[in-house]
């Protein structure tokens, strides 16, 4: 009987002890930024291990998605700029996979980039959504900030109120680019994990 | 007695729809899109002074779009409500409906489907007197496969007054009935996420799945284990970015008992109820205006398509515009040889001819008609010019315009012995081949939807049987006017030229649009099945051609005709089976061409803020090509474009296509061509169905 309670206890750690290591897939705050390689809009393979001692701005893009479109009126542009004119390397990446919404080949991108004035450092296409699986990226725009010792120092959303009303960004509390610029001067980020919102990205099922 | 009570519901429903404007509403007028319904409901019909009244939003979604619950989970978002009432008011949040999970790959959401109520309270002034205008702005993320943020703003008149139950009562206490029940169990978390639950029936629950009532609290989409021992169940969530065992947890438990009914509870760790950012906001300031509806309404010039005489107007207008369309050219060329045999009878017979001529055109209006009734009642999605969507039809088409210019060459002579041939019907001799040529008229000039056309038939299809009847045959009096007219104004008859040898001339030189037609048909078909369908039409057609011959020889005399014309039967037969074996129409790929419409790419285009031109065509429609030809690729409307930025989009429905048929519908069309102008974040503008350079050009300037 015993016996029998504690084959069960086992089974029962092994199944948590899994689902743990499922949900825990993507990584949490302070612990190492997952490695990825994937191909930029330009056809060139961009790997995360490239801008080891930099920081690195990992933005989810759709350009189909309302709250994305909240942010390319201008918001986005301009938290790029200033980010990579800080030595920020900016990443954005596309996870729609073929057929859903907002997904596009590299030229699409770079057009789509040059129309809206947008000045990411790379736009990575991810089709598969092996970046975005890697980093439990769940909406569009989904943000990270990971520090120039290779951890990952900010997860969420890139501000605080959740809507695609562009009125709101100026309401909210810039939480990006609090964390971008904490960053930049090596302080700790306040509000390192926080609540990401937006339309869920387009994973290939 | 239940067939009655089914025949009068319909009446009965339309006749309490009219009942708001004479009653207080207790239900505002609705917002729809192609996503949803929404209305705001009220529970009483009146507004008690000093008392709460329920209000709710009502949604009713299409299949598979969803909103989001007060944690949407993964991604989404919570609907907003914004409550313009009487200085003095308050309200309460949303009484929430328990949500469903939503699973798509790595992303969980908490979703509501299907029929929604969200009911809230406001609870008036005790100084409230009079009629009392309540009006509610919301906002809401509608998502299916992508996502869409709709508001409406929503507006009930209800008087003060003893608050009895209004006709929606039931639909609040159904709501009332199915919200998650707060249970008497001991509810506590630990450090791990381990839920424990402890109390009568815990113990012997089968399954159980929690939605957390916060964000982050829980990983939204990983498993939960459940454990039951005594009178306890744990349940073992995974920890989420927000999780922290020292502050209550709230959310809703979908369990299932022991009798393995599905309930829905509220679990709380907390003594306290927790104070949440409500949903439902008292609003300061006006109300803004009330809106219809949240999707941009259509700009049409064709306003009134429905209703009173008007699609009535509109069929006649389009049967008469219809004798001029180019695809009708071809029997043109078979009335005119009719009017030049006319024209050296009496006018008595005359007058026949012309009512004969009518009377297959009406009656093949009608035959359409009880054929679009009967597609209509199979729940078949029938759209004008179906017909030329399938290719059998094109063969068949082919082939009889090829047979006819065959007769008209002089190959072979129509006797009483091929009567049953539609090509010797349209070409025989008296009241019948009258008769025939009218029916011919009609099924040729079924692509050719004139202006006017298109709203008269989308009436049709949406009317009651009688009406759609009724346009049919108007359509085809407009069709058969002008032949009438020339019958019954022997001025104008007696201006045909005189029957003579220039007959048999005319009638030979007329094979040359019957052949011509032919060749546009392959062309068609070509497109529809490729290769292969063109191999077996021309197949059809060289039987066909020979089938001719060995008539004619017979019909001249050769030695032992009956073989010859068992031949000819033969030959016939075979070319039948040839069109009959047309191969079915070819899938096209899956919007694979830039510049394909699919409503992907429209909305798409649309969300990213592009100004998008849309053009339905056909090959079969030549009107549309002509639009193409003289207006959509003239060098001038092609610079507008580029110089405008906008995305040009092309929707073929030379074979059926389902996605292209509800963007026709949801226009209130039935047949190509349309076009339609979605200004860069504007409302779309359909344009006429016959274009010029300078009507498009018009069209795409900035609206007022």
């Amino acid at each position: 009987m015993t016996t029998a309670i504690s084959h069960r206890s086992a089974l029962l750690a092994l199944a948590l002890g899994l689902s743990a290591a499922i949900a825990h897939a993507a990584p949490r705050v302070g612990e190492p930024a997952p490695a990825f390689a994937a191909v930029d809009s330009n056809g060139r393979s961009v790997k995360l291990a490239d801008f080891a001692g930099r920081t690195v701005v990992l933005e989810w893009t759709n350009h189909g998605c309302p709250y994305v479109q909240k942010w390319y009126q201008g918001g986005m542009q301009a938290l790029q700029k200033d980010a990579t004119g800080k030595g920020a390397v900016w990443l954005t990446v596309l996870s729609s996979a073929p057929g859903t919404q907002g997904h596009v080949d590299g030229p699409t991108a770079n057009r789509m980039m040059k129309e809206q004035g947008a000045v990411p450092t790379h736009y990575l296409l991810d089709p598969e959504g092996r970046v975005g699986r890697a980093y439990g990226a769940q909406v569009t725009p989904h943000m990270y900030v990971i520090a120039p010792d290779g951890r990952l120092a900010y997860a969420g959303g890139i501000d605080s109120i959740a809507s695609a009303d562009v009125s709101d960004i100026a309401k909210a509390e810039p939480l990006a680019r609090l964390a971008i610029d904490a960053v930049l001067a090596g302080r700790p980020v306040a509000k390192a994990q926080t609540r990401p919102y937006g339309c869920s990205v387009k994973y290939a099922n | 007695m239940v067939h009655i009570t089914a025949f009068f519901r319909p009446l009965l429903v339309a006749l309490l729809s009219l009942l708001p404007a004479l009653a207080p509403a207790a239900e505002s007028a609705p917002s729809t899109t192609p996503r949803a319904t929404v209305s705001l409901l009220s529970a009483s019909d009146a507004l008690a002074p000093g008392q709460t009244v329920e209000l709710a939003l009502h949604f009713r979604f299409q299949p598979g779009w969803h909103i989001y619950w007060m944690n949407p989970g993964d991604a989404g978002q919570a609907p907003r409500i914004e409550v313009f009432a009487p200085a003095g008011s308050t309200v309460g949040d949303v009484r929430w409906p328990a949500p469903e999970r939503h699973v798509d790959g790595p992303i969980t959401t908490f979703v509501h489907q299907g029929d929604v109520l969200l009911p809230f309270p406001l609870t008036l002034p005790a100084s409230l007197s009079g009629t009392t205008a309540l009006s509610v702005k919301a906002s809401w993320l509608v998502c299916k496969d992508i996502c869409i943020p709709e508001e409406g703003v929503f507006r009930l008149e209800l008087p003060a007054g003893a608050a009895e139950p209004g006709s929606d009562a039931p639909l609040f206490e159904a709501a009332r009935a199915a919200a998650p029940v707060r249970t008497d169990w001991q509810v506590s978390v630990d450090a791990t996420g381990q839920l424990t639950l402890r109390g009568a029936g815990a113990g012997t629950l089968k399954a159980a799945d929690f939605f957390p009532a916060d964000w982050g609290r829980i990983e939204h989409g990983a498993a939960q284990t459940l454990t039951v021992e005594g009178d306890r169940a744990r349940i073992a969530l995974v920890p989420g970015a927000e999780f922290d065992a020292a502050k209550p947890l709230e959310g809703v438990l979908r369990a299932t008992g022991a009798d393995g009914v599905e309930r829905a509870l509220w679990l709380s760790t907390a003594d306290q109820p927790v104070v949440r950012t409500p949903v439902v906001m008292l609003a300061a300031g006006d109300a803004p205006p009330s809106s219809g509806g949240t999707a941009p309404p259509i700009q049409s010039s064709a306003a009134g398509e429905t209703g009173g005489l008007w699609p009535l107007l509109f069929a006649f207008a389009g049967g008469l515009l219809l004798n001029l369309m180019p695809c009708v050219f071809p029997v043109l060329a078979i009335k005119a040889l009719s009017f030049a045999r006319a024209g050296g009878g009496e006018a008595a017979r005359v007058r026949r001819h012309s009512l004969a001529y009518c009377a297959g055109v009406v009656l093949s209006f009608v035959a359409l008609a009880g054929l679009l009734l009967a597609l209509r009642a199979a729940g078949s999605q029938a759209g004008w010019g179906f017909q030329f969507q399938s290719p059998v039809f094109v063969a068949a088409m082919a082939t009889l315009l090829f047979a006819i210019g065959l007769n008209l060459s002089g190959v072979f002579d129509v006797g009483g012995r091929l009567a049953s041939a539609g090509s010797g019907l349209a070409e025989r001799g008296g009241l019948a081949g009258s008769f025939f040529t009218g029916v011919l008229a009609v099924v040729v000039a079924t692509p050719c939807t004139a202006p006017f056309m298109g709203g008269a038939i989308a009436a049709a299809l949406s009317a009651p049987a009688v009406v759609t009847v009724g346009i049919f045959v108007a359509l085809g009096l407009g069709m058969a006017l002008p032949y009438l007219l020339l019958a019954f104004f022997p001025a104008l008859a007696r201006r045909m030229p005189k029957p003579g040898a220039w007959m048999e001339r005319l009638k030979q030189a007329l094979a040359f649009p019957m052949y011509g037609a032919a060749a546009w048909l392959v062309w068609v078909l070509s497109q529809q099945s490729g290769a292969d369908g063109v191999l077996h039409v021309l197949v059809a057609l060289l039987l066909v051609a020979l089938a001719a011959w060995l008539a004619g020889s017979a019909q001249r005399g050769a030695p032992r005709a009956c073989l010859w014309r068992a031949a000819a039967v033969l030959a016939l037969v075979i070319a039948a089976l040839a069109v009959g074996r047309t191969p079915a129409a070819q899938p096209v790929a899956a919007a694979s061409a830039e510049g394909a419409y699919s409503p992907q790419r429209l909305a798409d285009l649309r969300a990213s803020g592009k100004p998008v031109f849309v053009n339905m065509t056909a090959a079969w429609c030549v009107t549309c090509l002509m639009n193409e030809k003289v207006a959509l690729s003239t060098a001038e409307v092609q610079a507008a474009f580029a110089a405008r930025g906008i995305v040009y989009l092309k929707g073929d429905w030379t074979r059926a296509d389902p996605d292209i048929t509800a963007f026709l519908q949801s226009h209130g069309r039935d047949g190509v061509p349309l076009y339609v102008y979605y200004p860069a974040g504007g409302q779309p503008v359909l344009l006429p169905q016959i274009l010029t350079p300078g009507v498009v050009l018009a069209h795409l300037e900035p609206g007022p």
